[in-house]
């Protein structure tokens, strides 16, 4: 029986930004992902309204998908930064706060929403045109030569979540290990056309992070009273079948309606029979290594036990394709037919390794392979899941690094040197400009005002102390000057600039970064002798920077927002 | 005092001066300032407790540090190169510190030492550092027998039914062939990660006139697989079903059910025999031979439903003890085995450790003593550093944040002092505060603790009136290390991830919001 409902209206909405509801929300969502920027950020909780598992995060990767709104207006926003950070895993958090900043003030000021989205448009044009420039005062060329600047940028990526709660030690030593495991995955023989190996990360819960390693090879879970002979190590390589089905005995999946059974015909034992067969063949083969990713009948466990044959079950999905690769084996996925020698793989020996009270067993290939195994160990859950998620982040950073071998000064130090760049640029064609844009030369500096204002904003971002941020009228790096220090002291308290590269010496000459000052054109830095301390990722913050002003201009041309109600 | 000379015993906390933070060596000068909330865990964190203190009633063998710190782990390394391995504890030393450890159940905590004298009896051969294997000890409890009843037996003791326990009498003081299950001994039952096919129907073309069962097939198909591997008894992890311990039974077959599985690798590692899933998977070579059986004891004259324990032993050494925990009050086995088992691994741990702190608040006080002084030191330092106009934010807050420690290591004492029910809030404040203004006359403190906790009204009389412990012979108490360590760790951790955090993000919010949220 059908039933006609009757259809709600849909809801219409003029000019979003200007509804206060929205900008409210906008405000708060700026606020929220604001304090989790940088490494002295503050965390998040997120659960859920029953009580469920607290997440305790700064990542934006893990906060943005929590976050959902009822206004549609927001979830475009957030789909788009989400949308970045699945594809370059970084610099999420510079482009929320850059882009809702850019939202905020173009819809505070008085602005023509058409002005602001073309300025900022050719604002973008210019920053990116500048990073791209060979004498770009922010950005860094990484030497390959030296693993210097990637453990430099691994670092700074691991520094900027105070959630994996490191200690100085802990941190050098998991930059260091990423970096290693990163240069792991990168094959070193192979002819033609190079493809980059898997970093397979196991965690474990409850031992020091000092005792977290990186292993060329794989390691697997075996259960606890696996005996383990020598004898396994001698013949090598040894041999490895793997199995994608379950070899547990039951029915295979037949799939849903009712399966009209004989009272004679005992399936269990007909399949059991099948089970011992394949097993009686691997072992006429000679292989060593019996690996299944589910469960394994343990009739068939004591034959192969019983020919001296390694037997490891419930491998898991994540683990096939790496063991997989390692092996060069095809993962058998029929009981039915013969197995054909060409699937099985081969691996150059098998050793034991202990984790607390984790046993392993260590597989090693038998040529070159890229691939690794990186033991995470921290003290406990949350602290962990945390440093995963950052450490995989790490190596999909450095993996871009070889598309493009560069990367930015960190610390805030690219958004000032930016932000000056742009207004001096500005300021010197503000006629030739203003007319190509179609606007006045008053609108056109008040966009320019707006969109550096914005990125400084983002340098400030990294402050949460009630410290206040400076900019030097030389070299245009981003300062921090802690809460306690008097304005009379400005001068002899600044250590190093936010990256590291600029000292202060008494002829700099300081700002704070909310205020008006003279644009001046920043002048580059000799760097033969000091390496930065921070940097950030080149490609992840190029995308962000486009996706920030995207969205804004997107936000910003929105007039009417339509929801469907039913 | 005790006497357990060779028995490490940590006497002083003494913390190490807390490096200095405040410069930003790291230059990245992001971390120039921090509230004093953030200060506090950190700060909570880079407290290194180390022990470097001689007592010389008790003789410390030798130096051992304990890092609580993950931060700041500048460690002096000749302190490190001096730790010495502790001189292994006699015996005779485990009933000493024990009976320190005891925390109130000396009855339960005698059997632990007992259990751990059965296990080194049995292993003569390895060193004489005693280990308490804690996986290789079951409890058995009986109810109906008097408390003082409670005993230890090497070997596996269980309560099996009269039935059963027939079977045993016919198998005592002879050789039995023994068989290891892990999983039950029923004809429906598959192993772990089977799949049983759904909706399956069985058709037939005729109607079946044979009777027997499946099951009845199926239990014949094992008696004569068992009895011709002449096996006479049977440990299953699960259970076994009705028909087949009656077949057992009739073929005295000796089953035993609910075996518990540390207990099943023992006995397959001394009898040689192999654990299976599937009593069909039984074959010759996992039949385990040298089990005993014993009756241990009839209890039918104190139940209802009469049963008796059966002792089943291997000749060869395995360190399996049962501990037998008796009562005559049902209800009060339970309590006795939660005490057991919280004996049981205080003395695991403390062997484990080879070491002890000293308890009853003592560690805690040494604590408080040594933040309260660190704090003093601090303020001093700063107020000359602010002279120097070097100051920084981080260590503006140093003294507050070590006394803010201190505090709540006093506010735990005083809990535990009120929950013994002899002080009042007030009282125990004034009696620790007494106490600290006590040992900062003096600068030989570690002497000067006494315990705060004790057990009973006039020995804790004679702590408070003069503290004096020369002339104390009170018990000492003692805390494990590791454990209190562990705690106090994740105490730390979970305070610096609440502190860090400024805001909650909760998902799903329905339809009972509350008033003070913020919707995006």
């Amino acid at each position: 029986m059908s039933r006609l409902v009757k259809k709600s209206p849909s809801v219409c909405m003029d000019l979003p930004l200007n509804n206060s509801e929205i900008s409210n929300k906008l405000h708060l969502m700026r606020e929220l992902l604001r304090s989790c920027y940088g490494p002295t950020a503050r965390l998040k909780q997120v659960h859920n309204n029953i009580g469920g598992h607290v997440v305790t995060t700064s990542v934006s990767s893990v906060l943005l998908p929590a976050l959902s709104s009822s206004q549609p207006f927001i979830n475009l926003i957030k789909t788009s930064i989400l949308n970045h950070v699945s594809r370059f895993s970084d610099c999420g958090l510079f482009a929320a706060i850059f882009c809702l900043s850019l939202i905020e003030q173009s819809s505070a000021s008085r602005l023509r929403g058409n002005v602001a989205i073309r300025v900022n448009k050719h604002l973008l044009a210019v920053c990116t045109n500048y990073l791209q420039q060979d004498d770009c005062g922010c950005r860094v060329k990484l030497d390959f030569c030296s693993s210097q600047n990637l453990i430099t940028l691994a670092r700074s990526i691991i520094s900027s979540k105070p959630a994996c709660v490191l200690a100085e030690p802990e941190m050098i030593h998991v930059s260091n290990m990423t970096v290693r495991a990163f240069l792991l995955t990168v094959p070193c023989n192979t002819p033609g056309t190079v493809s980059l190996g898997r970093i397979v990360t196991v965690t474990i819960e409850g031992q020091p992070v000092l005792e977290s390693a990186v292993f060329p090879g794989l390691l697997v879970d075996i259960p606890d009273d696996f005996c383990f002979n020598k004898a396994h190590s001698i013949s090598n390589p040894l041999h490895v079948v793997l199995f994608s089905i379950s070899l547990a005995g039951d029915l295979p999946e037949l799939g849903d309606g009712i399966t009209e059974m004989y009272p004679g015909l005992d399936t269990e034992s007909q399949i059991l029979d099948q089970l011992l067969e394949i097993g009686k063949q691997v072992a006429k083969d000679e292989v060593k290594l019996f690996v299944c990713q589910k469960v394994i009948h343990p009739v068939l466990q004591q034959y192969l036990k019983g020919q001296g044959i390694i037997v490891v079950e419930r491998l898991g999905i994540t683990l096939m394709e790496p063991l997989a690769q390692l092996a060069g084996a095809l993962p058998v996925a029929t009981l039915h037919t013969r197995i054909s020698p060409t699937t099985y793989g081969k691996v150059r020996d098998a050793g034991l390794r202990q984790f607390g009270s984790r046993k392993m067993l260590h597989l090693h290939p038998v040529g070159e392979s890229a691939v690794c195994t990186m033991i995470l160990c921290h003290r406990n859950e949350t602290m962990l899941n945390e440093l995963k998620v950052v450490c995989q982040k790490t190596e999909h950073l450095l993996r871009l690094t070889l598309k493009e071998p560069c990367a930015l000064l960190g610390g805030g130090c690219t958004e000032t040197h930016l932000s000056t760049y742009v207004r001096h640029k500005s300021k010197n064609e503000v006629s030739e400009t203003a007319s190509a844009l179609g606007c006045s030369q008053t609108e056109f500096l008040l966009g320019v005002k707006m969109f550096c204002q914005s990125l400084e904003y983002v340098a400030r971002s990294l402050e949460h102390d009630g410290g206040t941020s400076a900019i030097d009228l030389t070299h245009a790096h981003h300062w921090t000057v802690s809460s306690d220090v008097l304005k009379e002291h400005l001068e002899g308290s600044l250590g190093f600039c936010g990256c590291g590269l600029v000292g202060s010496c008494p002829s700099n000459k300081w700002t704070y970064l909310n205020t008006e000052y003279t644009e001046f054109s920043p002048a580059p830095l000799f760097r033969d002798t000091k390496q930065p301390k921070v940097l950030d990722s080149f490609a992840a913050k190029l995308s962000a920077m486009k996706v920030a002003v995207e969205t804004a201009n997107l936000a910003l041309d929105v007039r009417f927002v339509i929801q469907d109600m039913n | 005092m005790l006497d357990c000379r060779n028995f490490q015993l940590w006497q002083d906390l003494a913390a190490m001066p807390p490096e200095r933070r405040g410069a930003a060596p790291d230059g990245l000068g992001r971390q120039m300032s921090k509230t004093p909330s953030t200060e506090a865990c950190a700060s909570f964190c880079s407290l290194q407790e180390r022990v470097k203190f001689d007592h010389k009633t008790l003789g410390i063998s030798g130096l051992r540090k304990i890092k609580l710190s993950r931060h700041f782990c500048e460690a002096k390394s000749e302190i490190v190169s001096q730790v010495q391995q502790p001189h292994p504890p006699e015996l005779s030393d485990v009933a000493h510190i024990a009976e320190a450890l005891s925390h109130g159940c000396d009855k339960v905590m005698e059997l632990a030492v007992k259990a751990i004298q059965a296990q080194s009896d049995n292993n003569q051969q390895e060193s004489s550092y005693p280990m308490f294997d804690i996986t290789k000890v079951v409890t058995c409890v009986l109810p109906g027998l008097p408390e003082d009843n409670a005993s230890v037996v090497q070997g596996f003791v269980v309560l099996l039914s009269d039935e059963q326990a027939s079977v045993a009498h016919h198998l005592k003081e002879q050789p039995l062939k023994v068989a290891l299950i892990n999983g039950d001994l029923t004809h429906t039952y598959r192993h772990l990660g089977f799949k049983r096919p759904a909706d399956v129907q069985h058709v037939r073309h005729q109607l079946d006139v044979s009777s027997s069962s499946k099951e009845d097939e199926w239990v014949e198909k094992v008696m004569k697989l068992l009895l011709n591997l002449k096996v006479d008894l049977i440990l299953i992890t699960g259970h076994a079903c009705e028909s087949m311990i009656h077949h057992c039974y009739r073929h005295r077959i000796l089953v035993v059910e609910k075996v518990n599985s540390s207990v099943l690798k023992t006995f397959a590692n001394s009898t040689e025999a192999v654990t299976v899933t599937y009593v069909t998977q039984l074959s010759e070579h996992c039949i385990g031979s040298g089990v005993q059986a014993a009756i241990w004891r009839d209890l039918c004259s104190f139940e209802r439903k009469s049963s008796t324990a059966v002792r089943i032993f291997t000749g060869r050494t395995t360190g399996l003890v049962t501990v037998i925990l008796t009562s005559c009050i049902y209800g009060k086995l339970q309590v006795l085995e939660d005490q057991f088992w919280a004996c049981a691994y205080r003395l695991h741990h403390a062997l484990k450790d080879g070491a002890v702190l000293p308890g009853a608040g003592r560690t805690e006080m040494l604590c408080v003593h040594h933040l309260q002084k660190q704090a003093k030191c601090h303020r001093e330092d700063t107020y000359s550093d602010q002279q120097t106009k070097t100051g920084m934010a981080a260590n503006l807050y140093r003294d507050v944040i070590l006394q803010l420690m201190a505090e709540g290591f006093i506010d735990y004492i005083t809990t535990v002092m009120v929950n013994t029910g002899r002080f009042s809030k007030v009282k125990a404040r004034t009696v620790v505060s007494h106490h600290l203004q006590n040992c900062n006359d003096h600068e030989d403190i570690a002497a000067k603790f006494s315990q705060l906790v004790l057990e009973n009204e006039k020995e804790a009389v004679a702590v408070f009136s003069a503290i004096k412990p020369e002339e104390n012979s009170a018990l000492n108490i003692y805390d494990n290390l590791s454990v209190k360590q562990e705690a106090w760790r994740k105490a730390l951790d979970l305070v610096f991830l609440v502190l860090q955090s400024d805001a909650e993000v909760i998902t799903g919010v329905g339809l009972k919001t509350e008033e003070n949220l913020m919707l995006l």
